[in-house]
């Protein structure tokens, strides 16, 4: 393993590329650190300090943020705005034709369907800037802070406007970090930067576990959580990595003199088809109503406290049931946009394979649909309950939820963007040697 | 000073926005980033692309600057 390591660092093409990628990422967590010019960083910090580092609403996307959006840093947005851009226009292209032929249309049509992608980040991120400047200036970002309403002390409207446009910019140039490093770095730039954000907050929400832990000075519940995290982590590679071969064999075919095919090969249906995308359209979509609610300023009316009751909570029985619901359903909606049977089978057909003992064509999708359909089963259930269990087993014997670090959510996506890279690594490492990090 | 300043932070975050989006988007989308295909980037840019890259690299830095100067001026005044 860690010679493989040295390894890595003495090829000279991909230690380039390592390099240039950590380098990326230091910029990245240097911009999260820096306040937008117009905050009061010591009031800000003050309100953290006594918010306990939980920011209740914010909670999921600060952590996709890495902290950088409770302390108003240049960086406050991260890559939501990408990631929900890109949410949209992949709903989008089931409904609307147009794009839905740019997508079949291969590696064009994929260039253009990202141009959107970034254009519709870019007017997220000025929505979103806008919603988080404004909330920080009225003092809701930290309700229970005393100088919660200090934290922006010009309020004017040309400071607001050069607070926003520095936001949305930040949030352009996170974009354009995340392309250099899916360019000449190492791995998918936009999933490195998410791992890093997530990743950031680990240490310190650990030390706050043990801070506020009675066994032993803490060190107790900080052994069980890293315990647990552990655990996680190697249930969750478990079945990432787990897939059902389905056998196809290849007629053998005489073209002029020479034979083609005659091979037989699996396609991989692999339990968890999806990856983490569910649980990140889920989280985004239930954050919604709680954004609303936020934005309406009035929290007195009848739906709004509902609303604060029952969907903000992480812990609260309705939000689970309701996250586990969605996440089950967009896995089924996930696997049934990107995996299509008909058309493999389709292919299968011209290419002169065939499952043995079905038949091709029609029985052949039927096959395939029926067994992606009975797989999928499995592993969506999987992703719901990874996602919850962390939170409830938590909840139950510790009152901090929302201090978590190992999230479900953050498991996956760590281990999900974790095991990419470094297969990624790895096959760049056997074009010089053979022996990679995975054995 | 600070109206200055304000000014040149907002013109550069202009600057950057339309550099970035007018570089060639890279990486597709959501299926790309959890567990999409591996494929490498082949390749390299093209000159054009690689002279935009220069200038968005040194409209980034100074509008880093403007932010730091920005900030600094404030906290001065109080």
């Amino acid at each position: 393993m860690l010679t493989a390591f040295a390894r890595a660092f003495r090829t000279p093409d991909l230690r380039k590329k390592l390099l240039f990628t950590l380098g990326v990422l230091v910029l990245f967590r240097l911009g999260a650190h820096i306040p937008v010019p117009g905050v009061d960083y010591q009031n800000v910090n003050q309100c953290i300090k006594e918010a306990g580092g939980n920011g209740g609403l914010f909670g999921m996307i600060n952590m996709f943020s890495g902290g950088a959006l409770l302390q108003l840093t240049i960086f406050a947005l991260g890559i939501m705005p990408y990631i929900t851009a890109s949410i949209i226009l992949q709903l989008l292209t089931v409904v609307i034709p147009r794009l839905e032929a740019l997508k079949k249309e291969g590696q064009a049509g994929t260039a253009k369907i990202t141009q959107y992608t970034r254009y519709l980040t870019l007017a997220l991120a000025i929505l979103q800037g806008t919603g988080l400047v404004a909330t920080a200036q009225s003092g809701t970002l930290f309700r229970t802070c005393q100088v919660g309403n200090q934290i922006v002390p010009d309020q004017s409207i040309f400071r607001t406007a050069v607070m926003v446009i520095t936001m949305t910019a930040g949030t352009v140039m996170i974009m354009w970090l995340g392309e250099l490093i899916t360019d000449r770095g190492i791995g998918n730039g936009m999933s490195i930067l998410m791992f890093t954000s997530i990743a950031a907050g680990f240490p310190s929400a650990l030390w706050g576990i043990k801070k506020s832990g009675k066994i032993v000075g803490g060190w107790g519940e900080f052994a069980i959580v890293i315990a647990v995290g552990l655990a996680m982590v190697c249930l969750v590679v478990f079945v990432e990595q787990a897939q059902r071969r389905i056998p196809v064999q290849y007629a053998k075919r005489m073209i002029g003199r020479r034979s083609y095919g005659g091979t037989s090969t699996y396609i991989p249906v692999k339990v968890n088809q999806a990856g983490v995308i569910p649980v990140i359209f889920a989280s985004s979509l239930l954050y919604i109503p709680a954004l609303v609610v936020q934005f309406s300023g009035n929290s007195t009316s009848g739906w709004a406290q509902w609303i604060s009751t029952n969907l903000t909570k992480g812990d609260h029985p309705i939000y689970l049931t309701l996250y586990f619901l969605l996440i089950v359903f967009f896995a089924f909606f996930y696997v049934a946009i990107s995996f299509n049977p008909e058309e493999v089978a389709d292919n299968m057909k011209k290419y002169g394979g065939f499952i043995p003992g079905i038949r091709a064509g029609r029985p052949t999708a039927e096959y395939l649909s029926y067994v992606l359909n009975r797989i999928t089963w499995p592993g969506s259930l999987y992703l719901g309950l990874i996602a919850l269990v962390p939170t409830v087993a938590i909840a139950f014997f510790q009152g901090s939820a929302n201090n978590f670090p190992f999230g479900g959510t953050s498991i996956l996506i760590i281990v999900g963007v974790g095991l990419e890279t470094v297969k990624q690594i790895e096959s760049q490492l056997q074009q010089r040697n053979y022996e990679g990090f995975l054995r | 000073m600070v109206i200055g300043f304000s000014i040149a932070l907002i013109v550069f975050s202009l600057l950057l926005m339309l550099l970035v989006l007018m570089h060639k988007g890279k990486g597709g989308g959501l299926s790309d980033m959890f567990g999409g295909g591996m494929q490498s980037s082949v390749g390299g840019s093209s000159v054009a692309e690689r002279n935009l890259d220069r200038i968005t690299v040194i409209v980034g830095l100074l509008w880093f600057a403007c932010i730091v100067g920005l900030g600094l001026v404030l906290k001065l005044q109080h």
